[in-house]
């Protein structure tokens, strides 16, 4: 489990390659969606999915938020019927791994409007492969803030109850919607 | 009002899932509805919802079918439904890697990343970057300067991460772009400053006293954003590996991130600091310290982060471990397995024989 002494003195490059993947799974370990950052850990689909049923088998029954595997640190939350998980190398700084599984959980739940479910996940998948695409950018964290993040995923601003609106979007679809009456 | 309407009357004969039993050329048939006029975008962006899912699903796609796909998407850039938009920015970093011809959407992506929207813009370049190769680079070099020093965080971001993905089209990118990169460090926006901390590092890198001056000049003014915190410690701890002599400041830098604000950079900071080669116990029992603190957390990644640092310390500094013995012996019942596990093997190598007894 732990790196052996001569790893000790071993030190990674500095680098903003962080994420080695994320992914959302079902109560039955079925792959929602997944993405993987780095060529060189499960080049291909089926060392994936082999991946994700042991991380699952091994995490779906415990909710303890961190767990080795595969040389991989794997942070991770549930709800209902939905499993998160992000992957760094064992070398990764967890907390920074936990802030990015923080921003995943909660930009979709915002998305979904805290109905964090599978059901909910399959309805938008659109805007949730957008979510992921807006935190992770080829391993190099983009943006580790759940509420920037749901902006910049353009959520379309009618779906939102007025009630959870910013101030600021309110403005925004005000604006958009004064544009239009003009431009027409 | 969402997309996926249609499905849910489809669910009630079936199963739970709309995406259940998608079959890849049916997928590819519907997506010939691309090229209608005009394009109807929830249609089309359900569509390309289904391709995206299939493709994350691990479906393969032949060349052609691939590039098929690719040319039919093309069609969809005469909508502005911003989703659709989106959803075609993903399509084209998704596929790039199998259909060919693909830089035929460059002058469709310079547009959008040179417009006025700033979602599109941001997402714009980084589908750009993903097709561009060597030749194409000279074309695109002016507007990602100029992207890179924007004002829009989110286009400033996408600029530096997407010229780090560009060093492996040309390798001194970083390098080329670094005046801009700098410009982008005094952002207030955390995560750009973060971002161009990587290029500025990617720039210098081989230059071991360019990497000095650098580190020197940002230690003097701790760094708002809690990322570049992190990435400037790896970088002076890289840096006092290297040069072996005792460089104070570094060190006392290090040092001070012990007591920074954030989580994430004091742990960074111990972690450095009983990794450094150099370190004696002294350096050592501040981090110790910390690290010990952060075994008593509530927090299951902070507890696992400590005990397996402290792990790793007492193969080289035991004694300066069993200070925590007390600590790591409330681990052994922690309800997560690996913490557990850390926590006994740690105190293997630490503990004395009053403690093996309990």
């Amino acid at each position: 489990m732990e790196d052996g002494p001569g790893k000790l003195k071993r030190r990674v490059e500095p680098s903003l390659y962080t994420i080695k993947g994320m992914v959302i799974l079902d109560n039955d370990g079925h792959r929602i969606l997944a993405k993987y950052y780095d060529k060189n850990i499960f080049p291909t689909s089926k060392e994936q999915k082999a991946f994700e049923k042991n991380l699952f088998n091994k995490t779906h029954r415990s909710n303890t938020e961190i767990i080795m595997l595969d040389g991989l640190t794997c942070v991770y939350r549930s709800n209902v019927d939905l499993y998160f998980y992000v992957m760094g190398s064992s070398y990764e700084n967890e907390l920074i791994l936990m802030t990015v599984l923080n921003c995943l959980y909660d930009s979709i739940s915002q998305i979904l409007r805290r109905n964090v479910e599978k059901r909910a996940v399959l309805d938008s998948l659109d805007i949730a492969l957008l979510a992921m695409d807006e935190i992770c950018d080829g391993g190099i964290i983009l943006d580790a803030d759940a509420a920037s993040v749901v902006g910049r995923v353009a959520l379309r601003t009618d779906d939102i109850p007025l009630g959870e609106q910013t101030v600021a979007q309110v403005l925004q679809s005000a604006k958009e919607q004064l544009k239009w009456s003009l431009l027409k | 009002m969402n997309a996926f309407k249609r499905d849910k009357k489809e669910e009630e004969d079936g199963g739970g899932n709309p995406f259940q039993n998608l079959e890849k050329t049916t997928v590819l048939q519907e997506a010939r509805t691309f090229n209608d006029t005009p394009v109807n975008p929830r249609k089309c962006a359900h569509i390309l919802t289904k391709i995206l899912y299939l493709l994350n699903q691990g479906e393969q796609l032949g060349t052609t079918e691939a590039t098929e796909a690719f040319f039919a998407m093309t069609k969809l850039f005469q909508s502005r439904d911003v989703i659709l938009r989106r959803l075609v920015y993903l399509g084209i970093k998704e596929l790039s890697q199998v259909a060919e011809d693909v830089i035929i959407v460059t002058s469709s992506l310079t547009k959008d990343m040179t417009g006025k929207e700033d979602l599109y813009r941001a997402a714009a370049i980084r589908a750009l970057c993903t097709i561009t190769d060597g030749g194409m680079l000279a074309a695109i070099e002016r507007y990602m300067k100029q992207a890179i020093v924007d004002k829009s965080p989110a286009v400033s971001s996408a600029a530096l991460v997407s010229s780090l993905h560009l060093s492996n089209v040309s390798g001194d990118i970083a390098r080329r772009w670094a005046n801009e990169a700098q410009e982008a460090l005094n952002s207030d926006n955390v995560m750009v400053q973060y971002h161009a901390l990587g290029v500025l590092y990617q720039a210098r890198k081989s230059d071991k006293h360019a990497v000095i001056k650098l580190v020197a000049k940002l230690i003097k003014n701790i760094q708002k954003s809690p990322y570049a915190t992190c990435m400037l410690i790896r970088m002076a701890c890289k840096l006092l590996d290297e040069t072996n002599n005792e460089n104070t400041e570094l060190l006392e830098f290090i040092e001070a991130c012990l007591r920074h604000k954030s989580e994430m950079v004091v742990y960074e900071a111990a972690h450095a600091l009983v990794n450094l080669s150099q370190s004696g116990i002294r350096e050592i029992a501040p981090a110790i310290s910390v690290l010990q603190l952060f075994c008593g957390s509530p927090k299951a990644a902070l507890r696992f982060a400590a005990v397996r640092t402290l792990n790793k310390v007492a193969m080289t500094h035991p004694a300066a471990v069993t200070a925590c013995n007390l600590d790591l012996e409330n681990l052994i019942t922690d309800s997560n397995r690996s913490i557990a596990t850390l926590a006994i093997t740690t105190l293997l190598k630490t503990g004395a024989e009053s403690s093996v007894d309990r």
